[in-house]
This record gives structure tokens, C-alpha cells and sequence, in this order.
């Protein structure tokens, strides 16, 4: 017997190593995501057993839901943290891929924060922030800030404190993995830059940067998903407050549901979040191809 | 000699700088623990305690729900689900990765789908399942769907498929079954990115908030990050306890952290720069 043949005969093979995983996925996953897609059309509360289809109204609601368009304005001020947070990481991980001494030490202090638990930072960040004694405001004041924001106390201040926070948790993330494609980068074609005359800022712009943006664009796209899926931090210090200026759409949906027990509605939103997300990634797609230098 | 000197030169106040902004960035972490250790007058008038005040800590691992049942819960959760989805996760990418059935294309793709769905999508019919299944506000809520990741399967296979083919194929000649293979060439081999995909989802179940808050009612089952939460609720005015129960959530972390740098932080780079 060829060793092809007998490779093919012992396929049915392959089914008995991912059933047991495939069983859970289909349970816990594929299930819950097909029946959420059904709560769509309904009016299910939970409390109440009675429940009636009613089409496209979840929809219909949804875009005429003042909350509904104050989530997307919150999401969209939380993502810029997405960038910000890139660029100070791209910085750091070009000084800390040659300049400096201690390299495993510094690594390690900028990639705490992403480890720790966050909820547990999210308390500590309360407290820094607190308005009128609050270290943070503190140090403002020292330098001659009278009036320093009231940060979480303040609807229009409060969910650019929550992107502070989101920049200091995602910065140890994007520097190890731009460490990682820096690492990538051949020697020999930077020294042939600095032979050539090259000043060190315009390798870094012209050459570096170029050759790591697959990484700029595959952490964009992920930090856009993540950061739009997560909302522990911000339900662990505001739960969405004050008067709704924290309330992103991922919190709103967990809102609609576990608070107001409006299933149905809270499926419709959830919908709408993983349209943006597919929307995303299918962007990517098409667009790696234009962006990204290979 | 002049080159060593010069990157000296440039090196030394790159390094002070760095360490700077790399004490920022752990501040927040540094001032937790002083605070813990401050005593109530203290709290946001000094940066250091004044002397060591222990009565925070010894507050949060004592009364009726203290950090003990926390801490046990989690280790229960965090422990049998990352045993669990490592193993069932390896035999899966396996599968993926080393064996050609039909629909496997397809089964993948449905894997891939899945990685996009965002939480909220599935929590409630979660939800409304669970409790069909008398298992809302019990362990099983949080232990049974963390039994399988679909992120080790994706990390596992990438992995499985580096193994040269040679090896395996070696092994098929001389008579082994693809079990043999698995458990006697494949699992050995793979011992580095377990160890990864380990690390990873272990920190992943300890942290995770979402869940528990969505699935578990009773104080008695919280875990951690939840029973952090009911803790600073009840006692919102009390920042010397507040700052001991972070303490206390965050330390294991970067215990672990600290044990197991060199993994962590190649299977993120690794899957992320791959995938």
C-alpha cells in the first residue's frame, strides 16, 4: 500500500480530532450566534415568556434611538486611542530595538500594564483621576494648571480619560509586536541607506517604517476590533456615566440586555457592532494588497 | 574603542530617558501599593506611607466574601478551562493541521467567522441557554464555553504546520497511527508553544470580567475581577481597601508575568506578526 492511499483511508481520522473541539464551537459559538441572529426579529424580554415576531422593528428603533447614535459618537472618541497609542509604541520600540541598556527590564515595564488585570487598573485609574485631590490633578495644578478637568466627574472630559487609559493598557501590546517586525528588518539594508548618506530620521521614515507597515496595519485593525469589543474598564469605573457620555455601543448592548432585559433590541445592536467589525476586516482584505509593503 | 565609546555615549541618556517613561508607565502600579499600605488620613497627601499600615490587606482576605473564596474560585475556573482548551485545542489543530478530510476548508472557515462574532452577540442567548441548562449562576456558565478556544486551535495549527513533514512522515512508515504521532512526537515537540498558548489563555480566564458578570449572581461563586468589583462598590469611600484589593487581583498576574516573560511574549509576537 502507497503511503498516500494509506494516508487517505485513515481521513475519517481527521473528523475524530476535531469533534470534541468542533461539539463546544458549535455549542457555545455557532448556536448562540445563529439564535442571537433570530432574536433580531423578536421582542424577546426575558421576564416576559410571551414572545412575537416583529420583523425589522428592532432595526427600525435602533436608528431612530438617540442613545443608540451618543454609543457610535462614544466608540468613535474611545478608537482614537487606536492610533495615538501606535504611534507612542512605534517610537518606543525603535529606541528600545538598539539604544539602550536594560532592554529585557524596560520590555517588561511597558508591557505590565496589558497583563494586569482590568478591572483591577480601572479602580486605580479612578482614583489617580479623582477631581479635586487626585495625584493627577495634583501634578496638574503643581505646574500651574488652575483649573484642571474633572476628568470622570465631567461629561465632556470623561471618556477622553478613558483613551488615556486604553493608550497606557494597548502601548506594551503594539511595542512587542513592533519589536518582533523590527527584528525583521535586515541590517544590511540599513547600513546600505547609511552608507549612502542617509541621515538617521530619513531611514527611520523612508525605509523603516515602510517595511514595518503590515504590522502598523495588522495592529490598526486589530486594536479598532478589540478596542471596540471591550468594555470592562469603562463598566468597572463609570458604567457608562456621567449622563451616558461613557456609554460605547459594546456597554450599551450589555446595558440593553442585562439591565433593561430587552434581548431582542440589545441582539439587533449587537448585530450592527459585528457588522462594523466584518465591514473592517473585509477593508482589510481588500486593502492589504495597496497598503502594505511587502 | 571609539565605537564602544560613542554608543555609550548615545546609549546612556537613551536608557535614562526610556526608564523614565517606563516609570510612568508603572506608576500607577507603585502608587497602588503605597496606598494600600497608607493609613485613611494619608491617602492622596503623600506619595510614600508614613509607615507601613497593614490593616487594608488584612480587610480584604477576611469578612464574609473575602479575596480567599475569590482566589479559589478563579483558580478553579482559570485551571480546568485552560487545561482543558489546551488539550482539546492541540487534538483540533492537529486535525487542522496535519490530516486532510473532507469539508476540513469549510470547518476552518466557520473558525475563522467565529473569531470576528463580538462577545456580545452570544451573551444573551448564552444567557437564555444557560439557563435552560440550570447552569446560569454556577461555575459550568464560565468552565464549559472556556473549554474551548478557538484562538489556541488558530495558535496550535500555525504551529503543528512548522514541524517538518519529514518527521511525521517517518513515523507513518515505520507503522505509527496518527494518535502514536500526536501524543509521541507531535505533543513533545509543540512543548513551547503549549507552554504560549497556556500562559495566554490561563491570564485570559483570570481577567476575564465579562463573563462573570453576565453569568454568575451569587457572591459566593465571584470570581476575582468580579469580587473586586462588589468589594469597591460596597466600600467606595475606603481608598486604603480599594488599593489592597487591586493589589491583591494584580499581583498573581505579574507573578506569572515574571515567570513566564520569555512565552508570553513570544506567542503574542509570534502569532500576531504570523497571523
Amino acid at each position: 500500500m502507497s503511503k498516500t492511499s494509506w494516508m487517505r483511508k485513515q481521513s475519517w481520522l481527521g473528523y475524530v480530532f476535531i469533534l470534541p473541539n468542533m461539539l463546544g464551537v458549535l455549542l457555545f459559538f455557532v448556536v448562540p450566534a445563529l439564535f442571537s441572529f433570530g432574536l433580531i426579529f423578536t421582542d424577546y424580554q426575558f421576564s416576559n415568556p410571551n414572545v412575537s415576531f416583529t420583523g425589522m422593528d428592532n432595526i427600525k428603533r435602533m436608528f431612530q434611538d438617540d442613545q443608540f447614535y451618543n454609543a457610535i459618537k462614544n466608540t468613535a472618541i474611545f478608537l482614537l486611542s487606536v492610533p495615538v497609542s501606535l504611534g507612542l509604541s512605534f517610537v518606543v520600540a525603535l529606541v528600545l530595538n538598539k539604544n539602550v541598556y536594560l532592554k529585557g527590564l524596560l520590555r517588561g515595564m511597558f508591557f505590565l500594564p496589558y497583563i494586569s488585570s482590568g478591572v483591577a487598573v480601572a479602580f486605580v485609574w479612578m482614583l489617580l483621576f479623582q477631581p479635586s485631590q487626585g495625584p493627577i490633578n495634583e501634578i496638574l495644578r503643581w505646574i500651574g494648571i488652575v483649573s484642571p478637568p474633572g476628568w470622570f466627574a465631567d461629561t465632556e472630559t470623561a471618556m477622553y480619560a478613558i483613551d488615556i487609559i486604553q493608550i497606557w493598557f494597548l502601548l506594551g501590546y503594539n511595542m512587542i509586536i513592533y519589536l518582533a517586525a523590527l527584528q525583521e528588518v535586515s541590517p544590511e539594508l540599513l547600513e546600505a541607506a547609511k552608507i549612502d548618506g542617509a541621515k538617521s530620521r530619513t531611514v527611520t521614515w523612508r525605509i523603516v517604517w515602510p517595511l514595518v507597515s503590515p504590522t502598523t496595519f495588522m495592529l490598526l485593525i486589530t486594536g479598532l476590533i478589540m478596542t471596540m469589543k471591550s468594555f470592562s474598564i469603562i463598566q468597572a469605573i463609570t458604567q457608562g456615566g456621567p449622563s451616558g457620555s461613557t456609554t460605547i455601543l459594546s456597554l450599551y448592548i450589555y446595558k440593553t440586555a442585562f439591565s433593561y432585559y430587552e434581548m431582542g433590541y440589545a441582539s439587533a445592536i449587537s448585530w450592527f457592532l459585528f457588522a462594523i467589525i466584518m465591514g473592517i476586516t473585509v477593508i482589510q482584505w481588500i486593502s492589504q494588497k495597496r497598503w502594505v509593503h511587502y | 574603542m571609539n565605537n564602544l565609546v560613542s554608543s555609550v555615549k548615545t546609549k546612556m541618556p537613551l536608557t535614562v530617558l526610556m526608564l523614565i517613561c517606563g516609570v510612568f508607565m508603572i506608576l500607577p502600579f507603585l502608587w497602588m501599593v503605597s496606598t494600600s499600605l497608607q493609613s485613611p488620613s494619608e491617602v492622596f497627601t503623600r506619595w510614600l506611607p508614613s509607615k507601613l499600615d497593614w490593616r487594608s490587606h488584612e480587610r480584604i482576605w477576611t469578612g464574609d466574601y473575602n479575596f480567599i473564596t475569590y482566589y479559589l474560585n478563579s483558580l478553579k475556573i482559570s485551571i480546568i478551562s485552560t487545561v482543558g482548551a489546551v488539550f482539546l485545542s492541540a487534538f483540533a489543530a492537529y486535525g487542522f493541521a496535519r490530516i486532510e478530510f473532507r469539508g476540513r476548508n469549510a470547518m476552518f472557515l466557520v473558525y475563522l467567522s467565529m473569531m470576528m462574532i463580538p462577545p456580545q452577540v452570544i451573551f444573551v442567548p448564552k444567557f437564555i441557554m444557560f439557563n435552560w441548562m440550570h447552569i446560569y449562576n454556577t461555575h459550568w456558565a464560565l468552565i464549559l464555553p472556556g473549554l474551548f478556544s478557538i484562538f489556541g486551535v488558530f495558535m496550535l495549527r500555525q504551529f503543528f504546520m512548522s514541524i517538518p513533514k519529514e518527521i511525521t512522515e517517518s513515523a507513518f512508515i515505520d507503522g505509527a497511527g496518527h494518535f502514536r504521532i500526536f501524543f509521541k512526537l507531535v505533543l513533545p515537540l509543540a512543548k513551547p508553544a503549549l507552554a504560549t498558548f497556556t500562559i495566554i489563555d490561563f491570564s485570559w480566564h483570570w481577567n476575564d470580567f465579562e463573563n462573570a458578570l453576565v453569568f454568575l449572581s451569587s457572591p459566593n461563586l465571584y470570581t476575582i475581577p468580579l469580587g473586586l468589583q462588589n468589594f469597591i462598590l460596597e466600600n467606595n469611600v475606603d481608598y486604603n481597601g480599594m488599593m489592597a484589593a487591586a493589589t491583591a487581583a494584580i499581583v498573581p498576574m505579574i507573578l506569572i508575568f515574571i515567570i513566564g516573560q520569555k512565552y508570553i511574549i513570544q506567542g503574542i509576537s509570534g502569532s500576531a506578526v504570523k497571523g
